[in-house]
């Protein structure tokens, strides 16, 4: 007996899976399409640029044409100037309320709302100790900013414009990680699997359709069990997977290095806590476990689809799974240890999610250790019942319907 | 190998919905033969053929491939050409085959060196490299024909291999199917095609309306006919009817009737004796399509056509 047959079942299966995964992964890569998906990141990211500059370029021109107009006599009016230009520096740039206009002469106060040289959000009129603000709707708050600027400047009027507090500003790099550091980590952790697998793991629906078209799914069958074959797959389009997140890895890293250093400092406050190393290996774990569950539903409901619109028609279906699960994991990254933490846990779609939000938010491991071996629990499980469907729907002749015909039609 | 089968199947039934495509069938396929399974469209043959596979799995009976009861078990050692013929377009024909002989079992080098080989013995050496989809229909088949064999396998499975074929190709196929015999494997094919099966087959099974209806070689099939008599007259003449059989039928210039249980040579006295003499005489077995028709009836025989 040659070696080859005296392989053990197990030995024989796994190196058919590694054939079909293999035969997958070069017939994807290996095509000028894959470059396209390659660079879609690019050239998505490129029209959001482009986008977004349009965006911010419009909504720059219109907070320029914004004012606040203070109507009172210009004594008044250079304290709230004063004040204005001690309280403005606490905002981000991009946040500053709009510059102020005064108008000194006695003038209706509503009317100044209605000007057309530029945009009014709100207007005072003195005297500053009751003064009268109006304010066009949804500018409550340049309202209540003219509200603070009157009582301050009469603060500082009363105090001979002494400052009565004289600070020492200092810088301190903090080491231990906040709760709002980890609730971010967590949602960078839940939003990261999502994103990823909202790229990727879809594709895997479409899989079968070629084995079905060409008739070589009769050949596969014969020679390989039908889990082999979904398996093998799946893998296939993981290793597409990870090159892709491999590629981008590695521009993403190298873009950081070019990044204002208190962006690095900020990143520094995203401390896990399961601490940054444990954190990198749960998340590639989770990763792998979210696409290789997602991508095994995906592939079992799409190997019943016959023809190509069939497929298409299930993307939609397979987004709101996707952004269901991301919802689900997300509130209970929000709330770590709640009931709905819980449930978005133990549920099989949502439970890498979930998990990686959990390595953010609590410090112990050997949850993950059983959440990772539940969730491969489901993967094989979505591939048996996969294939089980399969072999029933499909390969039991050219007439048998598919699971949804056979339930609905 | 339990025994000397290489395939065993005991009242194998399948069901589509109500309909019982197959409905107890038996087969027995020795080792080292060639044996065909025919039957007309839609007997059932296919069917057959994917439950003994483990395609699908029948819904009553049992099966053993090359000793074993799950098929799967004897994947690496069986090669299979299915009915419906399916390639990777995009692949080319030495990759595809070397595909094949790896999910048998070989590794992708070695498959890749007796694809080489396998296409220059089959004239093929140029298309080594070409893709799949720039191949002719029959030069795709050949390249399927040689993944399902590339590994050397014990059990050639080939559901309905000639069809498609010129007649350049199929006589090419009946050559390799003896070689693999010759080789000591054993082939297991289906056609509805008789003059393949009388040709090549050792043994037979005709399935019709899903169920088996004649098992034995191919002697044993054309003996279920009697042997006719084909005679031509000297001299024809009106009466000569009233000197043959009950059944005789003309038939060209002559006459064609069973062979009389006795023998010929009471007729042939009575013919000669009337003056109508001996031009022509030959006592021919039926071939296999007669007995085909005879098993499976006239109308199924002539859908298998």
């Amino acid at each position: 007996m040659s070696r080859l047959r005296s392989q053990t079942r197990f030995r024989r299966q796994l190196r058919q899976t590694l054939t079909i995964a293999r035969r997958d992964f070069i017939a994807t890569v290996f095509t000028p399409i894959f470059l396209l998906f390659l660079f879609a990141p690019l050239i998505m990211s490129s029209f959001g640029a482009i986008g977004g500059l349009g965006a911010a370029n419009a909504a720059d021109g219109s907070s320029d044409k914004q004012r606040m107009v203070l109507v009172m006599p210009v004594a008044e009016a250079r304290l709230v100037r004063s004040a204005d230009e001690q309280l403005r520096t606490t905002f981000p740039r991009d946040a500053a309320p709009p510059t102020i206009v005064v108008v000194s002469d006695a003038v209706e106060p509503r009317s100044q709302l209605e000007r057309r040289d530029f945009d009014v959000s709100a207007v005072m009129q003195g005297p500053l100790d009751r003064p009268e603000i109006f304010y066009a709707a949804s500018n409550r708050r340049d309202a209540r900013y003219l509200s603070t600027l009157a009582d301050v400047a009469l603060r500082r009027h009363a105090t001979g414009d002494a400052r009565l507090s004289t600070p020492t500003i200092e810088r301190v790099r903090v080491s231990a990680p906040s709760l709002g550091g980890r609730k971010t980590a967590a949602f960078f952790a839940v939003f990261g699997i999502f994103f990823l697998t909202l790229f990727l793991s879809g594709q895997v629906v479409g899989t079968m359709a070629e084995e079905r078209n060409n008739k070589v799914i009769e050949v596969l069958a014969a020679a390989v069990p039908l889990e082999s074959v979904f398996l093998g797959k799946l893998l296939g389009m993981f290793g597409v997977a990870v090159l892709f997140v491999a590629f981008w890895g590695t521009v993403i890293s190298q873009i950081g290095q070019f990044l204002p250093a208190d962006l690095g400092a900020q990143a520094a406050q995203l401390v896990p806590a399961v601490g940054l190393g444990w954190f990198v290996l749960l998340f590639a774990a989770y990763f792998t476990t979210a696409y290789l569950l997602l991508g095994a539903v995906f592939l079992g409901v799409g190997a019943q689809a016959s023809t190509m619109r069939e497929i298409q028609m299930l993307s939609l279906p397979i987004t709101v799974v996707q952004v269901g699960m991301f919802a689900l994991a997300s509130a209970a990254a929000s709330h770590p240890g709640s009931w709905i933490a819980t449930a978005a846990e133990l549920f099989p779609l949502s439970s890498p999610f979930a998990m990686a939000g959990h390595a953010a938010n609590r410090p112990e491991l050997w949850l993950h250790l059983a959440a990772l071996a539940w969730q491969i629990l489901w993967v094989a499980i979505f591939i048996t019942v996969g294939a089980r469907l399969f072999r029933r729907g499909v390969l039991q002749s050219a007439s048998s319907k598919p699971v949804w015909r056979r339930l609905f039609g | 190998m339990a025994g000397d089968w290489a395939v065993t199947a005991e009242g194998l039934v399948k069901r589509f919905g109500e309909r019982r495509v197959v409905d107890g069938v038996d087969l027995m396929v020795p080792a080292g033969a060639i044996y065909g399974v025919l039957g007309p469209n839609g007997a059932g043959k296919t069917t057959t053929l994917r439950m003994l596979l483990g395609i699908i799995e029948p819904d009553d009976g049992h099966r053993t491939l090359l000793g074993r009861a799950q098929p799967q078990d004897a994947s690496d050692e069986v090669g299979y050409l299915p009915e419906e013929r399916g390639l990777y377009p995009a692949m080319k024909a030495r990759e595809a085959i070397a595909f094949m002989s790896a999910l048998r079992g070989l590794d992708w080098r070695t498959g890749r060196t007796r694809a080489g080989e396998m296409l220059e013995a089959a004239g093929l050496g140029h298309a080594a490299d070409e893709k799949i989809r720039k191949l002719s229909k029959g030069m795709a088949q050949l390249v399927q024909l040689l993944g399902s064999v590339v590994h050397l396998p014990a059990l050639i499975v080939l559901d309905e291999p000639f069809s498609g074929l010129d007649p350049v190709n199929q006589e090419r196929l009946e050559r390799l199917i003896v070689a693999e015999r010759d080789r000591g494997a054993t082939i297991l094919f289906s056609t509805h095609i008789m003059a393949h099966a009388q040709r090549l087959c050792d043994r037979l099974a005709v399935i019709a309306g899903g169920k088996r209806r004649f098992e034995g070689t191919v002697e044993e099939a054309r003996a279920l006919l009697p042997q006719q008599v084909h005679y031509v007259p000297h001299h024809p003449g009106p009466d000569i009817a009233r000197a043959l059989p009950a059944d005789a039928r003309p038939d060209g210039e002559g006459w064609r009737f069973t062979l009389p249980a006795g023998g010929i040579e009471q007729t042939l006295k009575h013919l000669i004796d009337a003056g109508h003499g001996i031009s022509g005489l030959s006592i021919e077995r039926p071939g296999l399509h007669e007995a085909f028709v005879r098993i499976v009836g006239a109308d199924a025989a002539e859908a298998a056509r």
